[in-house]
């Protein structure tokens, strides 16, 4: 859920990777430069001198995963609040100067996290890193912008949520399925929670989680590591730790049966979706599982696409799979279907499609493609800095250490094709299922 | 989303801007096929990618035939849903299987073929592409399939308010004009439309003698024309001559022109305001870019700052400007509390008024000086994204060097040509569109004039 960007399937996008034969001069673990500061703050430096830009990405390890009923939607409250003043930059400061200093920045929260995105001329490296460590810590929250930025919150749950079928849907299937985990709200939060959250609570939140110890920096592009790193120390190096925050010990009970959410909305076109409970992305079966859904759903050569939108004609389109999460989350299968589409036709089609991937897993060529689809769009991330930097941080928090990026590939090549049927098994049954279905009334 | 929308319109307007004397667009070889295709061409070693574009003038939505809105862009998908030796199914489990994309879409001058692959698939994604463009066969049941899922898009569009905004305010706005035919289509146009009109437009408007091709990436030259010999160059130029591409100079609203669209379940309102801007290449185009960057074309811009970051009476607001050949435009839109849409419209005005009137002050003209500098170097980061600026900058007959020629003008642009360039901006002749709970916004909206009112529910925009 960003600031200024729209809802945080960001993530899903993140991740998916692979690495072999990289050509000389490319991308190479070698070449990455890691320091750790006193106060526990981690620092990935990537020097890439093609274009005169540098990608500037903090990350902290905070989500909606951290927060509680009353709470809701609060991590990215505070992604909002950073940039509306600090005791030694005031409200609006912080976007004034970066625009002009020649920066842009975005920022964008997820379940699991929350990042800082800053993209500048390398001329601006320094004011930057001042202006990133001074709301590290400096925060005033002000009582009037806190009230003025609730309604923007207010506006993009409005916007995002509210205004949008699929969201709606979305929603009411995550908060079904998931009963326990924190996973059980969206980023966004409830309504009731952001037009009700407590200054003082809000503050007690930002300082349990933004603390160096609990953050991560990223910077690639045209810089000098070792200058770079010496501005970092001074900016950073006073800013004290803090206790580390209490771990997430909430675990989401098995699920026993069938699950069904109906919406019934003014709509012209119904809108449909099933998830099952899914592995944390650390799990060995997370890898098996990403292998499979691409020929299951991604694409217009996919299983799904092909039964549902061609040879059915149900639907319109048909996305979604896995998404990288710390603690284990859905494997979602998104339909638009067609406007009077039967749903249940649509629920059975998926089910046999499901069915037979248990039954007779995949065929060669289906694995194949596959891994060409994971190849590629790991290089087609890697053409940018910002690219870069998004991989190297979101790698470190969700799977325990940027390393793991550039050995990635191994780990889905290392999937065998056989494994996929008991795994299939494992996930996509009937007990662990959701059903989503948002049915249009009124209107035509 | 906010944020995003309006880096990309940045790049849409900062692409026809400048560049740093450090990032100057590489210059690319030109290579001119047999079948009159010209082709630039680039090589980047550093990842093992490709990516081209075609771009093909006289085959987008202004082309179409009058009332068949739609027809430009069901031409472009058609022509992936199979060849004489492929069937759709086919074409997408050999793209899919490659990990590559190949898009083939429609805008108002032109049609676009957009391709990126890992270098080793270069030859079979040039091999498909070249078929798709050479062998169609526009199949009756492809075409019904296609025709199905254009007339349910358009209703999932009436469901979401932003995006029934921008088909409203295009027809409100161009009216007749070519540039009012929807890319979406509309229900009385899909009801109309016909496979053979498809087919007569394909015939006439694709065709290599007019297209122009850039390959950005990871290959040699001479393995590059290798490729094309075999695949793009089999591209036959028709006998007869090209269809003429002019477009009439774009409309310019006389007076107020007021719409409000009632959509009963929305809870909120969205408004689009537009009034002429400027054609590409015109002498204005850095005054306006800068100016723009001001009032409403980043984060920190009057618009956003007032609406957004002072009230928080939305997410986001943003204004931008758009040219073509013919001519161009203004727009700035935004949304809020269906009651708050009158507030919201009161200030935007209030902020118009006021950049015509005072304009902008040298430290904020320093400001989108340094913020359009440095927010270049990244535009043209990608493969993809230079083989887009040599197309855009030939098409338009820009030259290659227009960057460069750019930057001197951007960095010796002052306060008052800031101000010259206010004039672009609504004054008493504009359009504009809100879609929200028309119970509500009504009343707030009658102070502005007279609103002509229409249902979400009713056919067509």
């Amino acid at each position: 859920m960003p600031r200024k960007t729209g809802l945080s399937l960001f993530l899903i996008f993140v991740f998916v990777l692979a690495i072999t034969n990289m050509s000389e001069g490319a991308f190479k673990k070698e070449d990455i430069k890691v320091f750790k500061l006193d106060n526990g703050l981690k620092v990935i430096l990537y020097e890439d001198h093609k274009i005169p830009q540098i990608s500037y990405y903090t990350f902290f390890k905070v989500g909606s995963r951290n927060e509680r009923p009353g709470l809701t939607g609060v991590s990215h409250f505070i992604e909002h609040m950073m940039f509306n003043g600090t005791q030694k930059f005031g409200p609006g400061e912080f976007d004034r100067l970066m625009e002009f200093y020649g920066g842009s920045n975005n920022a964008y929260t997820s379940d699991d996290l929350t990042a800082y995105t800053n993209w500048f001329p390398p001329h601006a490296l320094e004011k930057i890193i001042e202006l990133e460590a001074d709301r590290m810590q400096g925060l005033i929250f002000d009582p009037q912008v806190f009230e003025s930025e609730r309604g923007v919150v207010a506006s993009e749950r409005r916007m995002g949520v509210e205004n949008n079928n699929e969201a709606i849907l979305q929603e009411n299937v995550r908060a079904t399925a998931i009963m326990a985990h924190p996973y059980h709200w969206d980023v966004i939060g409830w309504m009731s929670d952001i037009l009700n959250w407590r200054r003082d609570e809000v503050i007690q939140y930002y300082r349990t989680y933004y603390a160096p110890n609990n953050a991560v920096l990223v910077v690639v592009g045209d810089f000098d590591s070792q200058k770079t790193l010496e501005l970092i120390k001074k900016y950073y190096s006073s800013i004290p730790s803090q206790t580390p925050p209490p771990p997430v010990t909430t675990e989401e009970p098995p699920q026993m049966g069938r699950k069904e959410v109906v919406i019934k909305k003014e709509a012209q076109t119904p809108s449909f979706m099933v998830v099952y409970h899914a592995p944390k992305c650390q799990d060995p079966d997370f890898f098996v599982l990403s292998i499979l859904e691409k020929p299951l759903l991604q694409g217009q050569s996919s299983r799904l696409y092909r039964r549902l939108v061609r040879e059915e004609q149900l639907a319109v389109s048909v996305f979604g799979g896995l998404e990288e999460k710390i603690d284990p989350y859905l494997f979602s299968i998104y339909v638009k279907p067609r406007a009077g589409a039967d749903l249940e036709k649509i629920e059975r089609i998926i089910d046999e499609e499901l069915n037979k991937i248990i039954e007779q897993g995949i065929t060669e060529q289906e694995y194949q493609k596959a891994l060409n689809i994971i190849r590629s769009s790991f290089y087609f991330r890697l053409q940018t800095n910002s690219g870069k930097a998004n991989l190297l941080g979101a790698t470190e928090l969700l799977f325990g250490g940027y390393e793991n990026l550039f050995t990635m590939i191994d780990r889905y090549a290392s999937v065998k094709k056989e494994e996929i049927p008991a795994v299939a098994k494992k996930y996509f049954h009937e007990l662990n299922k959701t059903v989503g279905k948002l049915i249009p009334q009124g209107g035509k | 989303m906010r944020r995003f929308l309006t880096i990309i319109l940045a790049i849409f307007i900062i692409t026809k801007v400048m560049v740093m004397a450090s990032v100057k667009l590489p210059q690319p070889e030109k290579i001119v096929l047999k079948n009159g295709l010209t082709v630039y061409f680039l090589k980047n070693p550093e990842l093992p990618l490709v990516s081209f574009r075609i771009l093909i003038p006289g085959a987008g939505t202004a082309f179409e035939p009058a009332g068949y809105d739609g027809l430009a862009s069901l031409t472009a998908s058609l022509l992936l849903k199979g060849t004489a030796t492929m069937t759709a199914e086919e074409i997408a489990e050999a793209l899919d299987f490659m990990g590559s994309r190949l898009s083939i879409s429609d805008s108002e001058e032109y049609a676009s073929v957009s391709g990126e692959c890992l270098s080793e698939h270069l030859p079979r994604l040039f091999q498909i592409t070249a078929e798709c463009l050479t062998q169609p066969t526009f199949k009756e049941d492809e075409y019904q399939k296609e025709l199905a899922r254009k007339i349910d898009s358009l209703k999932a569009i009436k469901d979401n308010p932003g995006a029934a905004l921008r088909q409203y305010f295009r027809k409100a706005y161009f009216g007749d004009h070519p540039f009012g035919q929807l890319s979406s289509g509309t229900e009385s146009s899909l009801k109309k439309m016909n496979l053979e009109e498809i087919k007569k437009f394909f015939r006439t408007r694709y065709r290599p003698d007019v297209a122009i091709m850039a390959v950005v990436g990871d290959l040699d030259r001479e393995a590059l024309i290798k490729i094309l010999n075999q695949t793009i160059e089999k591209w036959a130029r028709p006998e007869t001559p090209p269809l003429p591409t002019v477009i009439p100079p774009l409309p310019a609203p006389k007076g107020k022109k007021l719409i409000l669209v009632d959509k009963p379940d929305a809870t909120q309102s969205y408004f689009a305001l537009g009034a002429p801007g400027y054609p590409i290449g015109d002498r204005i185009t850095t005054r306006a870019s800068l100016m723009n960057t001001l009032w409403g074309g980043r984060f920190t811009s009057w618009l956003n700052t007032e609406l957004r970051i002072k009230r928080g009476l939305t997410y986001g607001a943003s204004s931008s400007f758009q040219s073509w050949k013919a001519g161009g435009l203004f727009m700035a839109s935004s949304y809020t509390r269906n009651d708050k849409i009158g507030e919201m419209l009161e200030i935007t005005f209030d902020l118009l008024k006021k950049a015509r009137e005072k304009g902008f002050t040298a430290e904020e003209t320093e400001s989108a000086r340094n913020y359009l500098l440095g927010q270049f170097p990244q535009t043209l980061e990608t493969n993809g994204a230079k083989a887009s600026a040599y197309l855009r900058l030939i098409y338009y007959g820009l030259g290659l060097d227009y960057y460069d020629r750019y930057l001197q003008e951007i960095s010796s642009t002052k306060p008052e040509d800031l101000k010259s360039a206010t004039r672009l901006l609504p004054d008493r002749d504009f359009v504009l569109v809100v879609v929200g709970k028309a119970e509500e916004a009504r009343k707030q909206l009658s102070r502005f004039g007279q609103f002509q009112e229409k249902k979400i529910t009713d056919p067509d925009f």
